[in-house]
């Protein structure tokens, strides 16, 4: 399904368009007064005046503060998380995915997960991390950070940009922590629709969806105007965010492309299992960051959300391998790998609410659950969800989604979860990822296409897309 | 036999298993290997079964022929006029047919 020679010059005009605008909006916002929030213009001095010593009040939209009130510790630990979440896609991601496709597709493989995370890393600078982080309506962020715009380090007069959600942190070590997020997310469908959309294709699917699709959903969830965080929806690290918005994202996409030709009639042989689980083993590490990390601070309770993250991760590694071991008379290291993500995906947005006692129950239904759903489920659904995205990261999100709300401890949060809100919450994200993936394909579909033809598909998209072969 | 001749059979079941099951195969390999040749042949029949496809089943006899005739045929462990048993459910084959995991 080739695009026509008029598609592509009416999608590069769109291209143009949207970046035009984008740069038309940013240094009207970046000139406009008043960047300090409100109610701290007395207290916000110049480096020469002591800083007042009544503390100021909470910050509401992004601003900036005294360097002197940024905590180092947590500083720290928040950049180191986030180079660990950036491992877990490159190359944890990479890795894990391009072991389990053929071979004729490894290099396409890889390749998509490196042009998505340079593509998003770009679209979050320019307008995601404004449309999700900063305060608007319940529905999306505003306008007030598109391309950084008054994300500042002022060293002369010893102030820095912070976000209102983590004042505590310079606003660059939050905007790139989020980045990551947006990053592993989009490149985690990849293995959805893997070994037959086009490359174009998938860039521009992801370029939209994460303005889209993406965005929107972490407002909901994680900026505090947004309505399911208002409504006191549970999702500590992405649960909903990224997992189910993925999962299902994936599914979408996979039913829209049809199945690889060849699929339930000829075995598709994983190239090499052991770069999936050097894949899976960064995942496992990176995950740390992932969870830990998204208690915004080196504290106990990222301390806490570690503990839970690896308990998680080993029960659900085991869980699977005993289910798979009963059905199928063998363990896998496939399934052993498959398991412990499993673990972590459920354990994901419960990191910063559960004991580790239930930390283990929770890793161990998940990979009860995920094996069904990469299994039984993929089997009633008759979708080609190539690497099983859905059934390890959509299954995984809502069963972790919905165990927060009935293991969530207050003694540990302060807060209370309820299964009810967390179901609205899971419903929402998972209808409006079907939906608005289902209208970003078509308009991709529309654009340029979106699968490769027959015989790009049967001699491998490393060959057809990219003119590589990996060799050997 | 003419190698021309060989060729043309290996040639023909090549597009036919192509078009029909996807596999694509070395038409020139088939006529050299003998044991690459009775991998295709295996194949074909399995599909031919599988799929009620009886041209593939004519066209792998025909190559079955065309190959016994060139080189002494393997009698154990799996000889090329023998159709291949269905493999194991959790055979390296099957396992990966419809699913991953």
């Amino acid at each position: 399904m080739r695009g026509l020679n008029g598609r592509w010059w009416w999608a590069m005009a769109m291209a143009v368009s949207v970046l035009a605008m984008c740069l038309i909006v940013a240094p009207a916002r970046a000139q406009a007064p008043g960047l300090t929030a409100p109610g701290l213009a007395g207290a916000v001095a110049p480096a020469a005046d002591p800083v007042a010593a009544a503390p100021a009040p909470a910050l509401t939209h992004p601003g900036r503060v005294p360097q002197a009130s940024i905590s180092g510790a947590d500083t720290a630990w928040m950049m180191t998380s986030t180079a660990l979440v950036l491992l877990m896609t490159l190359p944890g991601i990479a890795l894990f995915y391009a072991g389990m496709v053929r071979r004729k597709s490894v290099l396409n493989t890889m390749a998509c997960v490196v042009a998505v995370a340079a593509l998003v890393s770009v679209l979050w600078f320019a307008a995601g991390y404004s449309l999700a982080f900063t305060p608007g309506s319940g529905w999306l962020g505003g306008t007030q950070r598109l391309w950084f715009a008054g994300l500042d380090y002022l060293q002369p007069l010893g102030m820095v940009s912070v976000s209102h959600v983590a004042p505590h942190l310079p606003e660059s070590v939050f905007a790139m922590f989020q980045l990551t997020f947006a990053v592993i997310t989009a490149a985690l469908i990849v293995g959805a629709y893997v070994e037959r959309m086009r490359f174009s294709a998938v860039l521009w699917f992801t370029g939209l969806w994460t303005l889209l699709v993406y965005a929107p959903v972490a407002h909901w969830v994680w900026e505090p105007g947004g309505w399911l965080a208002q409504m006191g929806a549970l999702d500590f690290a992405g649960g909903s965010v990224v997992h189910i918005n993925a999962g299902v994202a994936g599914l979408v996409g996979a039913w829209y492309l049809r199945p690889r030709r060849g699929y339930g009639r000829e075995a598709f042989e994983p190239f090499n299992l052991g770069l999936t689980m050097a894949g899976a083993g960064l995942l496992w590490v990176g995950w740390f960051g992932f969870n830990a990390g998204s208690a915004l601070a080196a504290d106990g309770r990222a301390g806490l959300a570690m503990v839970v993250t690896h308990i998680a991760a080993a029960a659900g590694a085991l869980s699977w391998m005993l289910g798979e071991w009963l059905v199928r008379r063998s363990p896998s290291l496939l399934g052993l790998c498959s398991g412990l993500v499993a673990g972590l995906v459920a354990v994901t947005p419960a990191a910063g609410y559960i004991t580790p006692g239930s930390a283990l129950l929770l890793g161990a239904v998940a990979g009860l659950a995920c094996y069904w759903g990469a299994t039984g489920l993929k089997h009633l659904l008759k979708v080609d969800d190539s690497l099983d995205v859905f059934g390890v990261h959509g299954i995984g999100g809502v069963v972790g989604a919905l165990l927060t709300g009935v293991l969530a401890d207050k003694a540990v949060s302060g807060v209370e979860g309820h299964l009810l809100t967390q179901a609205i919450g899971v419903g929402a994200v998972a209808a409006y990822s079907a939906v608005a993936s289902l209208l970003v394909l078509w308009l991709t579909h529309v654009l340029v296409g979106l699968r490769v033809d027959e015989n790009d598909e049967q001699t491998g998209l490393d060959i057809a897309q990219h003119r590589e072969r990996i060799g050997g | 036999m003419l190698s021309s001749e060989k060729l043309a059979i290996a040639a023909h079941l090549h597009v036919l298993l192509r078009r029909k099951t996807g596999r694509v195969t070395d038409t020139e390999w088939m006529i050299a290997n003998v044991d690459y040749a009775a991998e295709v042949v295996r194949f074909a029949r399995a599909r031919a079964a599988e799929d009620q496809q009886p041209d593939l089943a004519d066209w792998a006899r025909k190559l079955e022929q065309a190959m016994v005739g060139r080189a002494p045929v393997p009698v154990a462990p799996a000889p090329v006029v023998a159709m291949a048993a269905a493999a194991p459910a959790n055979s390296p084959e099957n396992r990966y047919v419809g699913r991953l995991r």
